[in-house]
């Protein structure tokens, strides 16, 4: 029997949370996570000071480290959409990385059907649409099975993604399809179809700062998502369904045509980071390099980070962009890689250790110890 | 992660604990960016540009996997360590692991450039536009693509004059580790498991089945397609599936040693690649077809350092010792021993590569002839090669 289980541990809801917590607790979470970072930094012979100061200089401050910071922020931008929207209704979707591949097939599909002749906003256009097709299409899968049949949509989507991989991978390395470039050095090694230039996406340059167009996308599909679960019916039944099917059902709204409406509108999110990815950023269906990148699974990070606030994930895409890309400037012969990720594993259960923190009071007791037993 | 109830009803437009903490969120996000401006003030930025002809050199390596994975990536950072010994106080040396392909990769350069490196070496074919498109930004940086297949099959025109592509005759190494597996193998039959049907693994299996052949005409090469260049799980079912089929050699074109495993199980000789597996597996170890980029490396960046840059499209061989095979286990019989040695002494002695491919007709799996007799096969060959020689059990197109 461990001291906790005798004392009996548990978390209460704060009833009120008093001001000062507002800013103590993201102030002390955010030191906490440097302070423990300083320790392990320390272990390892390192200098913390330095390391953070090149932590902020190559994530953000250093010219051009914002404008690949943005790079970095863009899919993760549209991934942690499509985890936060889904999430919020209580519909677990696992899934974005698959649907964000299949989003990039379709928007890499349509780019090159359309051809050289199309003009840019038409090509571009179609991507946008065909990306959020492609993913709302996959998405579609687990939520009628959960609709339906009440499958666990955790696993169904988790499962999709290994599909779209593979499957994306046949397209690329394991048939002569249509997105595969055969000819010149695509004999010699698979690869896509580069898109025509006229349907690669701009990026807009303000002074140092470069802009990606899918950035700015995702920027209005947050602030369209913010409105719509607001301002909406279909916003007020999310949040119901999300909350209490049944009250949603003797309410008069159909519980499984929102979760239904919802994983789409999810998908469509991640798909249309995958349409980005090929029309701003590759050019082409890299099932190799997407699946590398990962940026479905930390979509999840974001939104939860987030805490399924659309608005939010917009700056906690941003900021968790600018960790990834300072953390590749950080590892080299003297900084394994492992202690980059210990590091951002750190700030982020710290941040999220807070919020639990600010939500939950810690309440000692020595009654009822069984039913409390850690 | 929980979501709970109580969080996700509460109405628009309440006071709530959920709306505080929102604002704890938000207020976090604004702290790490009122620092990071704080800090900027503090702190001035220093170039660190402009290389000196005469101090040391600063080199980068960029790898897809990680420095451990105990095949590509380690080896090419073995010939890092290399280098860096060779040149000592002339080389300051740095790598970046688990790079994707893709966007990051064009970052993580960006960084190394930054960070003052004049040689970027990139290490997987993945990177190679990224490389390309670096190094017209950067014309004072020289990119330096493994693998890469621009030259050869576009011309050194194709390409910015500050990039260049290096690799080696693998497929001339397994020639040599064939014919320990022809001499091997009873009933006839080796079993290859190999990652994707594209040209370079097509070519290194031909060189592989034309050197078993070339000791035992009657033997067959079985080829089972993993789709992966590392995966365990499939590595082991794959070489299940060849023992099953009758294979009673098994030569494994992966990244993990996981066919050994398989092998050891049944008690069967097997072959590696990329990787010395003879101290792990010493009862079925015959040998492995290796590189070895040390030299490479450090005649690359000795080459810069005099001011003697060139495009050279290097191609390593036996000859310059770029490619060589493991030690070999005690099933060799010294009488094959010295077989291979005499063969690997023939090749290095031509200071080429692929001495084999015309020693007679060569016909594909139709039994059409693709190469005559006495043809040589230029790189651009080797690089477009996408038919099976004859006496291959398998499907070159998957």
């Amino acid at each position: 029997m461990s001291v906790a289980s005798r004392l009996g541990v548990r978390l209460e809801p704060r009833v009120d949370v008093p001001r000062w917590m507002n800013w103590a607790v993201p102030i002390g979470s955010f030191l906490s996570a440097l302070l423990v970072g300083s320790v392990v930094l320390l272990i390892t012979s390192q200098n913390p000071i330095s390391v953070y100061q090149r932590i902020l200089e190559r994530g953000f401050l250093d010219s051009g480290s914002l404008s690949n910071t943005l790079i970095s922020a863009t899919p993760l931008l549209f991934t942690g959409l499509c985890a936060a929207v889904a999430f919020r209704v209580g519909f677990f979707n696992i899934g974005g990385e698959g649907q964000f591949y299949v989003g990039a097939v379709f928007a890499s599909g349509i780019a090159l059907a359309l051809g050289a002749d199309a003009q840019s906003w038409i090509a571009i256009g179609a991507m946008i649409l065909a990306g959020a097709l492609g993913g709302a299409l996959w998405a579609f899968i687990p939520g009628i099975l959960r609709a339906r049949f009440r499958t666990n949509e955790i696993i169904t989507s988790l499962m999709l993604n290994y599909v779209a991989g593979i499957g994306a991978t046949y397209l690329i390395f394991e048939s002569d399809s249509f997105w595969r470039e055969l000819s010149g050095t695509g004999a010699v090694f698979p690869k896509g179809k580069i898109i025509p230039l006229t349907a690669q996406w701009p990026s807009f340059d303000l002074g140092t700062l470069v802009v990606p167009f899918g950035l700015l996308l995702g920027v209005l599909v947050a602030v369209w998502l913010h409105v719509l679960q607001r301002r909406t019916r279909f916003g007020y039944e999310m949040r119901v369904v999300g909350g209490a099917p049944s009250t949603a059902r003797y309410a008069g709204m159909r519980p499984a045509r929102v979760v239904v409406a919802v994983a789409m509108l999810s998908g469509a999110l991640a798909g249309l980071g995958g349409a980005t990815d090929v029309g701003n950023f590759r050019h082409v269906l890299d099932p190799k390099g997407l699946q590398q990148s990962g940026f479905g699974y930390a979509g999840i990070v974001v939104a939860a980070l987030a805490r399924l606030n659309p608005l939010a994930v917009v700056f906690v895409a941003i900021i968790l962009g600018g960790i990834t890309n300072a953390g590749y400037a950080l590892q080299g012969p003297d900084f394994p890689a492992g202690l980059v990720g210990t590091l951002e594993g750190l700030i982020l259960f710290c941040t999220l250790g807070g919020e639990v923190l600010a939500r939950y009071r810690i309440v000692l007791s020595r009654r009822r110890p069984e039913a409390m037993s850690a | 992660m929980v979501i709970t109830n109580e969080e996700i009803m509460v109405s628009p437009g309440s006071s709530s604990p959920r709306r505080t903490v929102r604002r704890a969120g938000i207020a976090t996000i604004a702290l790490v960016a009122v620092l990071g401006l704080f800090t900027a003030a503090c702190s001035s930025s220093k170039s660190s540009d402009s290389a000196k002809p005469s101090g040391p050199t600063k080199a980068a390596w960029i790898y897809v996997g990680p420095v451990n994975d105990g095949g590509w990536t380690q080896a090419h950072d073995n010939g890092r360590k290399e280098a860096a010994t060779a040149l000592g106080d002339n080389l300051i040396s740095t790598y970046k692991e688990n790079v994707p392909e893709g966007p990051e990769t064009a970052q993580v350069i960006d960084d190394l450039v930054k960070d003052g490196n004049t040689v970027i070496f990139g290490t997987s074919y993945g990177f190679k536009d990224a490389m390309q498109a670096a190094a017209k930004k950067y014309p004072d940086v020289k990119f330096v693509q493994a693998t890469g297949d621009d030259i050869t099959v576009n011309g050194v025109s194709s390409v910015p004059s500050n990039y260049d592509e290096y690799w080696g005759a693998g497929e001339d190494t397994l020639y040599l580790t064939g014919i320990a597996a022809g001499k091997a193998t009873k009933n006839n039959v080796i079993g290859v498991e190999a990652p994707f049907p594209i040209p370079e693994i097509i070519r290194q299996i031909n060189g592989f089945a034309l050197g078993a052949q070339s000791v035992n005409p009657d033997a067959t090469v079985k080829v089972v397609w993993t789709k992966a260049w590392f995966d365990p799980a499939v590595e082991r079912q794959a070489a299940e599936s060849l023992v099953a089929a009758g294979a009673d050699v098994i030569f494994s074109h992966q990244d993990s040693p996981t066919a050994g495993e398989v092998a050891k199980a049944n008690n069967l000789p097997w072959l590696g690649y990329d990787s010395d597996q003879s101290a792990a597996y010493p009862s079925v170890w015959l040998t492995a077809a290796t590189y070895d980029w040390g030299p490479y490396y450090t005649a690359k960046i000795n080459s810069i350092r005099d001011g003697k840059w060139s495009q050279q499209n290097y191609y390593g061989t036996i000859g310059d010792q770029f490619t060589s095979i493991a030690p070999f286990g005690s099933l060799v019989s010294a009488e094959t021993q010295s077989a291979i040695r005499a063969e690997q002494a023939k090749a290095a002695a031509t200071k080429s590569f692929g001495w084999y491919w015309g020693l007679e007709d060569r016909m594909d799996q139709d039994g059409k002839v693709v190469i005559t007799k006495g043809q040589t096969l230029s790189q651009k060959d080797l690089y477009t090669m996408s038919y099976f020689v004859m006496g291959i059990d398998g499907n070159p197109k998957g």
